[in-house]
């Protein structure tokens, strides 16, 4: 190799070799891609730190301007309203990463990256799992982020110490993965990054409120109780909150766990048909 | 290598494609020539399995397109408008990831990538976010991009459209260079003078029709618009100029100003008789010009005669 790289000789030469490679597996693939999706972060964090400001204004608002809901009665006694909302905190903001995943594949479809990977020999499904995972890590740092601030600042230090509050990470990557898969599989059938964030309010507003992240369930109206309880955020919620307060209910973390499963082995197949549409 | 037969693809009630039908022989550059619109891209996600014909069958290397893709797409490499590579990583990163994920090994894709970049002239880019790049630099990268796994046929899908002349020419060596190494090459364009310098074999689409097909120089023959521009010196004997090209066997006509002759010609090369008959009666020449239809002309001529000539 010389440096007269306009000669068609050295050009004609390197371009027309054939390498013999054998087909990557799934495995590979996913890792490749999904390593890509985070060197993005890595490079430039300005997406992890923007995702940040939402749950760290919520903590703000919740953990300083309503703390006294914790003096009302129903609540649970001996513990701090920062304590109570933080495990919360973690699964909702894990909710709104979701929707990132399905924001990152509509822009993806439309500038044509995923043209590309279309038109590779790769399993199309290895495209959305490893977006999938990708939002998981990414997620998991800004929530660890989020706990480490509010421990430092807030005065977070639950029951359950460090695992803990690491067991309700968990339970909060298990809702950013499952719940992905349902903005991913409107992602791909939308298409329209615009729609999918009208969506995603529409659905994570409801979730996040309606549910047991903020006020202890007796405190809501008969009406928003009933949905509540359903509510397969609700359920995380406790799980998380079991695991930080250092009292994991088993019957609570398998309904949590396993209601996130389901919804995921629901909403996958339909991403992935949306996907391969073109 | 390429074979399309009675391809049509149908959105909704829109007849994107209507009973096109094909072939590119191996080792041969086709151009599919047509305006915004016409079919061109359409022709090329069938081609590269990202959409499936209404009806009608397309193979690759004898293989079907729709039913058996993971085959074609380990033959094929796509590059233009609508596939694109990763803007937010470096270039290298790009060409390293492709060549990953079509099976190399970490130190196989780190070399295919860094030999690419080397050709394409991309090495000082390489590890800076191709959001940074020119448009030239952009459209170098996506071509070594659909090259990573040395694919026997390319796709490339208006390769230069928004690109400046400069970079234009860049692009029309380096697919020169392709060619030369014995891939099968199928470019859609807009510009008759891309196809032209690029092509061996031209298929015009309109309204998803193939209106017309054949080389370069037959198309042009059968429109027959090659002319030649001759600006006279102030003062020249026009009617003498005139005698001189009808003795040299040409068809002269003066255009709108009196000094201004054009004269139909068969090629380029002609512009020599030309400057030769007018040199032989002194008449002085200020401006030589070359005119070849554009692709305006070729759908002008073709598209009226449209419905009589398809009709077999």
């Amino acid at each position: 190799m010389t440096a007269t790289v306009t000669s068609g000789d050295v050009r004609t030469a390197q371009v027309g070799a054939r390498p013999n490679w054998s087909a990557s597996s799934i495995l590979t693939q996913v890792q490749v891609l999904s390593g890509r999706s985070l060197r993005t972060l890595v490079r430039d964090p300005r997406l992890v730190i923007l995702s940040l400001i939402q749950p760290l204004v919520l903590l703000i608002l919740f953990g300083q301007v309503f703390s006294s809901i914790a003096k009302t009665p129903g609540f649970p006694q001996g513990i701090g309203y920062i304590d109570f909302i933080l495990p919360a905190l973690l699964v909702t903001t894990a909710l709104t990463s979701g929707l990132q995943s399905g924001v990152a594949v509509t822009t993806e479809l439309r500038n044509g990256l995923i043209a590309r990977f279309r038109s590779m020999p790769i399993s199309t499904g290895s495209v959305l799992l490893a977006r999938s995972v990708a939002d998981v890590c990414r997620s998991f740092v800004e929530l660890s982020v989020m706990a480490l601030v509010a421990a430092l600042l807030f005065g977070f230090a639950p029951p359950g110490g460090i695992t803990g509050v690491l067991g309700s990470l968990a339970v909060a990557a298990v809702v950013c993965w499952s719940l992905g898969w349902v903005f991913m599989a409107f992602a791909s059938w939308l298409r329209q990054p615009e729609i999918l964030q009208t969506i995603g309010s529409l659905v994570t507003f409801p979730l996040m409120f309606a549910s047991k992240a903020f006020v202890p369930i007796s405190g809501l109206p008969d009406w928003l109780q009933g949905f509540a309880t359903i509510n397969p955020l609700s359920h995380a919620i406790e799980a998380a909150r079991g695991m930080a307060m250092g009292k994991p209910d088993l019957t609570v973390l398998a309904t949590a766990v396993g209601g996130c499963l389901l919804i995921a082995l629901v909403f996958a197949p339909l991403a992935l048909r949306s996907f391969r549409r073109p | 290598m390429i074979s399309i037969s009675n391809l049509t693809k149908k959105f909704d009630s829109v007849i994107a494609l209507d009973d096109v039908s094909f072939s590119v022989p191996g080792g041969s550059v086709l151009g599919l020539l047509g305006h915004n619109g016409a079919g061109k891209t359409t022709v090329v996600n069938i081609l590269s399995t990202l959409l499936k014909p209404t009806s009608g069958t397309a193979t690759i290397a004898g293989l079907d397109v729709t039913t058996e893709g993971d085959k074609v797409r380990r033959r094929i490499g796509l590059t233009g408008q609508f596939a694109t590579v990763d803007d937010t990583i470096s270039g290298r990163d790009n060409l390293v990831l492709i060549a990953r994920l079509l099976g190399a090994s970490r130190r196989q894709a780190a070399q295919r990538a860094d030999d690419l970049l080397t050709v394409f002239d991309l090495t000082d880019a390489a590890k800076r976010p191709v959001r940074g790049y020119s448009g030239g630099m952009r459209r170098r990268l996506d071509l070594a991009a659909c090259l990573v796994g040395g694919p026997e046929v390319i796709f490339l899908d208006e390769p230069t459209t928004g690109l400046d002349p400069g970079a234009r020419l860049d692009v029309w060596s380096l697919v020169e260079s392709l060619v030369a190494q014995g891939s099968t090459v199928l470019l859609t364009t807009q510009y008759l003078e891309e196809a032209d310098r690029l092509a061996d074999l031209i298929t015009v689409l309109s309204k998803g029709k193939v209106v017309a097909s054949g080389t370069a120089a037959e198309l042009k023959r059968e429109i027959g618009q090659l002319s030649v521009n001759t600006v006279l010196a102030p003062g020249s004997d026009t009617g003498a100029a005139l005698a001189a090209l009808r003795a040299a066997g040409l068809t002269p006509v003066t255009a709108e100003q009196p000094d201004t002759i054009h004269t139909r010609v068969l090629s380029s090369a002609d512009i020599t008789v030309v400057v030769r008959a007018l040199d032989s009666v002194g008449v002085r020449v200020t401006d030589v010009a070359f005119s070849e239809p554009s692709l305006d002309d070729v759908y002008l001529s073709l598209t009226p005669g449209r419905g009589a000539t398809t009709a077999a």
